[in-house]
């Protein structure tokens, strides 16, 4: 289904200005009268739209320009060129009509005042927004409810566990029910089982509340579970842009065959159907062109004893982490 | 109701720091009282010789400087250049539909009024043993009016140019120096050291074109009673006149700042 276009984002460039010393004594005595700078790419010439209710990963290494987009996006950052528009507003405006509808929530940075329970800065949040108190009473216990966190209400926030602390600051967040949601790495630094409630929580509330919503995250598992979507960036600009399928099917080139076998055979002789990724009887991992896994499974079956046999694609993190490494070197 | 209720929020998150709150009123204590003491040693010095204040004045002068310094010297620069802007805690601000000038004047307010509750209490307690409402003119509405309206203005001109100073952490790398810079020019133009009125006549002309005196100065003067009804339009067009500058200078730095904002440390 085609949801109308809410984000646009056109030619967006954002380069940032910092000062370059030179190493040691003299580098410091010259810069006390002349200063270096230079300007960083951290974003340079990405467009892009997002559909209403679309809930879109934006995938990257460190430094690509994930989070610098999403400052953008949100109005935190003036772009240095390109257009940006949000729900119809230019986000670095920052009219109050555009910041009642977003909200921005980044890793373990916090809006909540440390020495008091959340609910006193949820009370602050409400004020702000202007949410009227039935409106206010009714999301705030959906979320409680949601994120399971009732009994943390009046407990004082530096008491906090970081999961319980980062479900406080979603709802913080999310107490004014904004329709575009931009989520910096909101799983950074929670353990296992903490990463898969809030991966839930997020799919949950994209479902009920069809909120848009735009997240980064270092774990592809977050955004193989969340996103349909996936817009791939590295240096400030987009490699890909679509489906996560469609990922595999453009970059890999390769498909891994995973046989187990019946009796022991010597690895070199394995690696004459393709490239052996991994060997230990009973069990193999062979790396073959795309288009020749079907000729490649074949021959495995009539040459070698083979008690089972699997093509599979590549990891997706495999071919991301592939991507990066080729546009490296 | 809403400006109250979120005012009171900040009251409560307030609360939580009874003892910060307390060591910073001490600090705003120990300069005037010592001051004070060194006034003592040099009326005692030089009885018999004439002085260009009393000696009940200059007591007074000193309590309600406590008063003063503790409610009206505002102390939001440091938050504003170190949490918000180099450590990027702007970012929280920046993302919510309210005007930051409005939330960092609601979260200084209470500092400001619990100490100056702890002032209030330090004056009642030493009114009797120093006697510091002898030479003061009675209260009268017209008086009461006075103190409250130079009150709020000083206090806002106060906010205002601390706003500037933190603001200027947008474009330099320390802010400390503007800072220290500012403070010691306070202690000598806002009176903290020495009444205004017995120093030269070129330093009270100067003093008298920059903001410094309409915040803590003239306050104090209003609270002991020694603005006089000559005195007092100056006063008041001095303030106005400084809230138009600071207000216009401190929104234009706000909107440029912003520009080169880069949400660092988020």
């Amino acid at each position: 289904m085609e949801y109308p276009m809410i984000i646009t984002v056109s030619h967006l460039r954002k380069y940032y200005r910092i000062h370059k010393k030179e190493p040691g004594f003299t580098g410091s005595l010259r810069s006390l009268f002349h200063r270096k700078y230079e300007n960083v790419r951290a974003v340079n010439d990405i467009s892009f739209t997002i559909g209403e209710k679309e809930l879109v990963g934006f995938i990257g290494p460190n430094g690509a320009g994930k989070t610098t987009t999403l400052k953008c996006l949100s109005g935190l950052l003036y772009p240095t060129d390109g257009t940006v528009s949000v729900l119809g507003f230019t986000p670095s405006d920052r009219r109050n009509g555009y910041l009642k509808q977003i909200a921005l929530v980044m890793g373990q940075k916090n809006q909540l005042w440390w020495d008091l329970p959340a609910v006193e800065t949820f009370l602050l949040n409400k004020e702000i927004y202007e949410i009227p108190d039935d409106r206010y009473r009714k999301t705030l216990s959906e979320l409680v409810e949601l994120l399971d966190v009732e009994k943390l209400l009046n407990v004082q926030v530096r008491k906090l566990s970081l999961g319980e602390r980062m479900k406080m600051e979603l709802i913080a967040a999310l107490i004014h029910a904004p329709r575009v949601l931009f989520l910096d790495e909101p799983t950074i630094g929670l353990d296992v089982v903490m990463q898969k409630k809030m991966r839930d929580f997020i799919r949950d509330y994209n479902s009920i509340h069809g909120s848009t919503i735009l997240l980064t995250s270092h774990y592809m598992e977050d955004v193989k579970q969340l996103a349909d979507r996936v817009i791939i960036i590295d240096h400030g600009e987009i490699l890909y842009d679509g489906k996560l399928d469609n990922l595999v099917r453009k970059f890999a080139r390769h498909k891994m065959l995973s046989v187990i076998l019946e009796t022991y055979v010597p690895p070199e002789k394995l690696a004459g159907i393709g490239e052996l990724e991994y060997y230990e009887f009973p069990k193999a991992l062979i790396s073959v062109k795309r288009g020749a896994s079907n000729v490649a499974a074949a021959q495995l079956l009539q040459k070698f004893p083979v008690a089972d046999l699997n093509i599979e694609e590549p990891d997706i993190e495999d071919i991301i982490r592939d991507v990066f490494t080729k546009r490296k070197n | 109701m809403r400006h109250w209720r979120m005012l009171l929020l900040h009251f409560e998150h307030t609360f939580e720091y009874r003892s910060r709150n307390f060591v910073w009123f001490l600090v705003e204590l120990v300069n005037p009282l010592l001051i004070l003491l060194y006034w003592y040693w040099a009326i005692g010095d030089r009885s018999g010789t004439s002085l260009p204040i009393s000696a009940s004045v200059i007591t007074a002068y000193y309590f309600w400087m406590i008063f003063a310094g503790a409610i009206l010297s505002v102390h939001i620069e440091e938050d504003v250049a170190v949490l918000d802007i180099q450590e990027g805690g702007l970012s929280r601000y920046l993302l919510r539909p309210f005007p930051y000038f409005l939330l960092k004047f609601y979260e200084e307010l209470p500092w400001r009024l619990i100490q100056g509750i702890f002032g209030l209490i330090i004056i009642a307690g030493f009114a009797v043993i120093f006697r510091i409402f002898d030479g003061i003119t009675p209260l009268t509405w017209g008086r009461i009016l006075l103190i409250i309206e130079t009150c709020i203005a000083g206090y806002t001109i106060s906010f205002l140019f601390k706003m500037i100073v933190g603001l200027s952490a947008f474009w330099v790398t320390d802010y400390q120096g503007l800072h220290q810079f500012t403070e010691v020019v306070m202690l000598a133009f806002a009176g903290f050291l020495v009444p205004l009125d017995i120093m030269p006549e070129g330093f009270r002309t100067l003093a008298n074109i920059l903001p410094f005196p309409y915040m803590i100065y003239y306050p104090v003067m209003a609270m002991i009673g020694r603005i006089d009804s000559q005195a007092l339009p100056p006063v008041i067009i001095g303030q106005m006149v400084w809230l138009i500058i600071l207000g216009v200078v401190s929104l234009r730095i706000w909107k440029a700042g912003t520009r080169l904002y880069a949400g660092v440390g988020q």
